[in-house]
């Protein structure tokens, strides 16, 4: 009966997950063919990027100084998405979902600014 | 020394009880002590004489003597502790007149008529978790009843190590400026007038606020240069960077000397080199920068350092700056000296031995005026004649980490 149960709440979770699917969310690994940024001199070195609908940037942090990737909340954001900070040569992938303009900063250096913009 | 406790509300009613109202009130606002007698002696002869005649106490709540341009606003930030105070300190007569609380590293104000002070400030509701509030707080310098309190939307305030120019009054002392670093730089309008939050006007990387006019105000930005930024009507605001006027690896203080009155703006480097710019016009003039120690005293490790390094006389155009030998990187260690300079010429009028370390120097602005040197690890007030280089009273008992000296120049 419990696997039962199991089974249909597997069968449910990718419609209601695709239904609920956050705008933008962070990915554990970075898939081959994703936008990439690279954080060097406290800046991000592409402050703007152009991507697609269900593609990922990822980010990756290349000098001593930690820096993160902080999305402030608009184009469909409710909440802050405060990224975790990366040390050197650590990376940090989101997928964005839904077309819009993604800004964001780093937290401990808010003049440090980027854009994602989904199309 | 004398314990130059008088706090205001429930600690000023009990002392008042303690002595006799009658007594006390002509002990506040009598001069200072004589030499040989110090204010507590005085206050038990007053007592004593009070009982002898037969009188009874009649507790009441004092007001502060009326506010002159030695009005002293000592400000402890407590080495960051969620709650903290502020003593107001009578320069005269070297006594703490009255005591404000707050919140978690509050930024004072002082009105430059004296009319009023205040703070921006911020509590929790549960000491230092639970909901955020921040707020501003005005006082009466009188009776330090608060006339105001605006709470700020959003908790926008910078928590920092209080530095005094991250909140400023407009000249007309209407409306108050405060800076907000995170999620982006941006200073917050408050319309003391009204008595309610503006709005916040976003500008580029810069820090620090130093208002000229009633609708403009200075700020020094990552580049090196000093931003302008007219406040428009209806929100139209219009920002305007100066030229670059100093190099990337000269760092300039956190706590520059800045007059409203005649628009100066002093900003010492970490190796003495000092800054100038006159904003009296509403454009930045940049001044000839000085060097506050030669090239000899440099190599023997000659350096500013403390917390409010600096401090300008406006009337006789003189600089007060804390230095010390020190290693390289010890900026925020406490200065046994403080250096005189003419702002003018850059010429060194006196060197001043405190023998003491002192972090913080402040100097009334009137025209004989007292040099004030806190320090914050014996949580002292040293006030001096800047003439004579002498010390000539103190207030001990400030708090546990006192470190902002605030004075009107009126």
């Amino acid at each position: 009966m419990r696997s039962l149960i199991l089974a249909a709440a597997l069968a449910v979770a990718p419609v209601g997950a695709a239904l609920a699917a956050d705008p933008i969310e962070v990915v554990s690994e970075a898939p081959s063919g994703g936008a990439e940024v690279k954080i060097a001199k406290m800046k991000f070195q592409t402050p703007e990027v152009k991507v697609k609908a269900g593609e990922t940037v990822t980010w990756t942090n290349t000098e001593a100084l930690p820096h993160n990737v902080h999305f402030k909340p608009g184009a469909g954001l409710e909440k802050d998405l405060e990224g975790p900070m990366l040390r050197a040569n650590q990376t940090f992938t989101v997928k964005f979902n839904t077309a819009g303009t993604y800004n964001y900063i780093c937290t401990p250096h808010p003049f440090m600014t980027g854009k994602v913009v989904v199309e | 020394m004398t314990h130059a406790h008088t706090p205001a509300r429930p600690m000023l009613r009990m002392s008042a009880a303690l002595l006799g109202s009658a007594a006390f009130a002509a002990l506040l606002a009598a001069g200072p002590a004589a030499a040989a007698e110090t204010h507590g002696q005085a206050g038990a002869k007053a007592a004593a004489a009070h009982l002898a005649a037969g009188k009874e106490d009649d507790p009441v709540v004092l007001e502060a003597p009326a506010i002159n341009p030695r009005r002293v606003y000592v400000n402890d930030p407590a080495h960051f502790a969620s709650l903290t105070q502020q003593y107001v300190i009578d320069g005269d007569t070297a006594r703490v007149v009255g005591m404000t609380d707050s919140g978690f590293l509050p930024n004072p104000v002082v009105a430059s008529d004296g009319s009023f002070f205040g703070q921006v400030s911020t509590t929790f509701e549960r000491i230092s978790r639970g909901k955020r509030t921040d707020y501003i707080e005005i006082f009466d310098p009188k009776t330090y009843k608060p006339t105001a309190d605006i709470e700020l939307p959003n908790a926008p305030r910078f928590l920092v190590g209080t530095y005094p120019w991250m909140t400023a009054l407009t000249p007309n002392n209407k409306t108050l400026l405060f800076y907000q670093f995170s999620p982006s730089p941006a200073v917050g309008v408050v319309d003391l007038a009204s008595k309610k939050f503006s709005r916040t006007i976003s500008v580029p990387d810069c820090y620090h606020v130093f208002p000229v006019t009633d609708q403009t105000f200075f700020m020094h930005c990552r580049d090196g240069s000093l931003l302008k930024v007219a406040m428009g009507a209806d929100g139209k605001d219009e920002t305007a960077k100066t030229e670059v006027f100093r190099k990337e690896n000269e760092y300039l203080i956190n706590h520059p000397a800045y007059s409203p009155k005649n628009g100066r703006l002093v900003w010492p480097t970490y190796t003495g080199k000092i800054f100038q710019a006159d904003l009296s016009s509403g454009e930045a003039k940049f001044l000839p920068a000085i060097e506050a120690f030669t090239d000899e005293e440099k190599k023997a490790g000659w350096a500013p350092g403390g917390w409010q390094q600096v401090a300008y006389h406006r009337g006789s155009d003189r600089i007060f700056l804390l230095g010390d030998q020190r290693a390289q990187w010890k900026h925020k260690a406490p200065s046994r000296f403080v250096f005189v300079i003419d702002a003018k010429t850059g010429k060194r009028v006196k060197k001043i031995e405190f023998g003491r370390d002192i972090d913080s120097v402040g100097v009334s602005q009137d025209a004989k005026p007292q040099l004030y040197a806190l320090s914050t690890g014996e949580k002292t007030l040293f006030i001096y004649d800047p003439e004579t280089g002498k010390e000539t009273a103190a207030v001990n008992q400030l708090g546990h980490g006192p470190q902002v000296i605030t004075t009107a120049d009126m």
